[in-house]
Formats: structure tokens, sequence, C-alpha cells
């Protein structure tokens, strides 16, 4: 695909031809569409006996399938399209109130305003559930929690407090539980990496440079942002279910049990909530345990976190496409704009964590 | 725009405006992790409202950097029409919040009969 000057539409062989517009999006969003269509189909669980029943149904896989292939053609055609960008062409809005701003400047506003609508309504869950139920560790103290209490046990009493060995819990920094320290990385990663997306932009668009400096630059600071969102999600991964143990269990250097470890799942129904009395050689000696229905907090938390890891994933994905682009030497003071699109998109990822962190991981 | 216009209003108190806010926002990071971390060191001696405000200030310092300075919400000639669109969304965010968010799980249940599940005449 070839881009004419913003005053010259004459093509060679077609006469006039009009912007370059893709239509990929389009296939983006049907594929995914199907995708996820598909995945409600083929895993299912159902309520029976009293137990949760899960249940793959082979049979619907072909929708999965036909979502993915979708929307990896779409992908394909998009990056196609996007290779051959030179910046020579830019769609400029003509009505108000966007006169005169780029077109894909404007639709990535529209997609972010969009996606603020997706996790306001994840916020308002949450903020409607943690509100509405009353807390576990509060039910304790007033003496009202019973075996069966349906509470809210925030992912924080997990992460930020240690959990019900917190009087115990390690320390390694001294001043934080050692379960604290993925999410607070993650936060400085997600914040480095915005800079290093800001950085690629301010490189790309500096003239007084040459040009195999340029694209060597601009690779290494996209690169980075790339290894910064790899690291983010290796640390979700470790929080949610593998856990990070150094040392040995008399003498921890570092102690952080995952959150499955912990109990903190979508099936805590019959969650053991634990008030401990008296420790004694790092040994609870008086305890009482509740069994209490947590689920609410818990698939909140999965699924707002879930939520915004599938955004980082998103953002992975195009982030390979575009250092490959960056070292090929693709991206000019021309061109440069595409990494600030992307950076909008990154940025809000940033965002949204932003808010994440606190609600979720610290209070 | 031209270059130098690009360059002069790029800059916060004389520093790049990139810097200074990745500058600021690892600060304020970093105190967002610290005023948590005093309340599981020094339990009893800060108490959870004072974090929340801590925390509040954070995020507003924090979203204000990234959405001005970093998604270039400030300065930029189409920055106000592009914030306008940016806070459409929000009165439909505020609607959802006050009236869902803040209101009872059970809340429903004191609903008149007509407009309760099950009422389909």
């Amino acid at each position: 695909m070839s881009y004419g000057k913003q005053d010259d539409h004459h093509d060679e062989h077609h006469g006039w031809h009009t912007p370059h517009n893709s239509w990929a999006p389009i296939l983006l969003a049907f594929g995914s569409s199907f995708f996820l269509l598909g995945f409600a189909k083929v895993f299912t669980q159902t309520w029976e006996n009293d137990a949760w029943s899960y249940a793959i149904h082979t049979g619907e896989i072909w929708v999965m399938i036909s979502g993915l292939a979708v929307f990896f053609a779409g992908i394909m055609i998009f990056w196609q399209q996007d290779w051959e960008h030179d910046g020579s062409y830019e769609l400029k809005s003509l009505g108000a109130p966007f006169q005169g701003i780029d077109v894909r400047k404007i639709a990535l506003w529209m997609f972010l305003m969009s996606e603020m609508m997706v996790f306001s309504t994840l916020f308002t869950t949450y903020m409607r559930y943690r509100t509405g139920l009353p807390n576990c560790t509060a039910m304790a103290e007033a003496g009202t929690l019973v075996d069966g209490s349906v509470c809210w046990l925030p992912a924080s009493y997990f992460i930020a407090e240690g959990g019900w060995h917190q009087e115990t819990a390690h320390a390694a920094l001294g001043f934080m539980p050692d379960t604290l320290i993925p999410g607070a990385i993650n936060t400085f990663a997600l914040i480095i990496s915005s800079y290093t997306i800001v950085l690629a932009l301010k490189t790309a668009k500096d003239t007084r440079i040459s040009e195999a400096e340029r694209s060597r630059k601009v690779g290494i600071y996209l690169l980075t942002t790339l290894m910064l969102a790899t690291l983010f999600l290796i640390f979700k991964m470790v929080e949610w279910f593998v856990g990070f143990e150094l040392g040995s269990e008399e003498h921890p250097i570092f102690y952080s049990p995952s959150l499955l470890a912990d109990g903190f799942t979508i099936h805590a129904s019959e969650y053991d909530y634990t008030i401990c009395h008296v420790w004694e050689n790092h040994e609870c000696v008086d305890k009482e345990v509740y069994q209490v229905d947590i689920r609410m907090a818990a698939s909140t938390f999965y699924v707002t976190t879930g939520t915004h890891g599938v955004h980082v994933f998103g953002g992975m994905v195009a982030l390979v496409y575009m250092v490959t682009k960056a070292f090929m030497g693709g991206y000019t003071p021309a061109n440069a704009v595409s990494i600030e699109y992307f950076g909008l998109y990154w940025h809000f990822v940033d965002l949204v964590w932003v808010l994440v962190f606190p609600a979720f991981y610290l209070i | 725009m031209s270059e130098e216009e690009h360059d002069h209003h790029h800059t916060i108190l004389g520093f790049d405006a990139y810097n200074f806010n990745f500058a600021v926002l690892m600060i304020f990071t970093a105190i967002e992790v610290v005023a948590v971390a005093l309340t599981f060191s020094m339990k009893g001696t800060v108490s959870m409202s004072t974090v929340i405000w801590i925390l509040v200030v954070v995020g507003v310092v924090k979203g204000f950097g990234i959405s001005a300075v970093f998604m270039h919400l400030r300065g930029d000639p189409d920055s106000r029409v592009l914030t306008a669109t940016a806070l459409f969304p929000v009165f439909f965010i505020v609607v959802m919040i006050l009236f869902i968010g803040m209101t009872h799980p059970e809340s429903a249940d004191s609903l008149p009969a007509w407009c309760r599940p099950g009422f389909y005449d």
C-alpha cells in the first residue's frame, strides 16, 4: 500500500485514489467477538450437588478457532498496511469539533473512551460489593463472624498485610511484607515503560540524529518497553499462581506465597479465615478459624486485574511488531505519530493501574 | 507547529517535560508504596484514613501527570478538544458510580414489585 501526498490524490493506475483507511480493525473486532463467544461456549462451569463442575465442550471449539483465525488475519492485514506507512499521507478530520486533527488520533481516543467505560464498570462492581458486603476483619472484631458468613476480604489482606500470619509475615526489606514487592515492582515497571515510550517518540521525531542512530535508539526504547511489560506479566503470574521463596523454611530470605497458595480464589466459598490470639516463636498457639465465603472479593480482584493484564498483553503483541519495524528503520520524523498513538493506549493502561494498584493491592 | 515551538512548550520549570514528569511519577509512586508499607511496619501509628487520603492525592497527581504530559492533554493545539472527548464518559461513570457502585447490593429488594425480577405482567 502506498500513500500519496495530502494535496495529490491522483493514482497512476486508478485515477483519483481515496485515503487508504484500514478495514482491519473491523476484522479484529469480529475475530475477538467470535473468540470470546467460543470461549464461553467451550469452557463452562455449573453448580451441581453443592459443588462446581467444569466441562469442556469440544464440539464448539470451531467458534474459538474461527475467531482466532479472523483475529490474526486482521492483525496481519493491519501490520502489512502499517509497514509501508511512511507518514507522507495522514488523513485529517474535516468536521467540527475535531477539524484538522489526525483521524487516527481521534479514533484512538474514541477507543479509549470505550475502554474507560469497561474499566469503570469493573470499578463500579468493586465499589458496590466492597461497600455493600461487611468486611471479614470488622465482623471478627465485632464478634459477628460465624461459619458460613459472606464477607469481603480484600486482596490487600494477603498482599499488603501478609495474610492471617501477618504478625510474623516475612519482610526482607524490613518495612514492607514480601508479598507486596511484586505489585510494587510492577507499578514502577509500568511507570518506567510509559517513560520509555515517550523517549521512543521523542527520538523518532529527532531530526538532528542520523537515520541509523535513530532506528537503533527507537528500537532500544521500544524493546525496553516490551521487556518491562513482560516483567509485569511474569510478576503477575508469580503473585497469582507461582509465589516466590528464597532460603530455607526456618530461615527464609524472601517469602511471598502466591494468592492461590493462600486460598484467595474465585471458588473460596469456605475460606479458613484465621484469627491468631497468641503467637509464640512464630507459631500461633491460640487461634480461631471461621469458614467464610470470600468469592466476591476474589472474583472482582481477578476479573479487574486480569482484564488489565490482558490489555498489557495486547500492548506486548503490538510492541513486538513495533520493535521489529523500528530496528528495520520504519520510524522516521514523518511517521513518528504512530508511536504516539500506541503510546496513548499504553499510557491509558498505566493510568488504569494507577487506580487498580491502590484500590486492590493497598487498601 | 514549528520544531522550536514544540520544544518550548514541552518544558516544565525549565526541565524537559517528559523527564520532569517521569521523576514526579517515580517519587509519588514511592510515596504510595511507603505509605502502605508504614501501616504494616508501624501498626497502629498510621490510620487507614490517613493512608487513603495519601493514596487519593498520589493518584490525582499521577493521573494528571500521565494524562497531561505523557498523553499530551496539555499544551498541544488539540489538547482542549481531546480533553473534552476524554472527559465525555465521565458523566456516565459518575452516574454509574453514584447510582450503582454506591448503593447496597440488596437495595433492589426494596424496589416496588413491578421493578423487580419475576414481574412480567
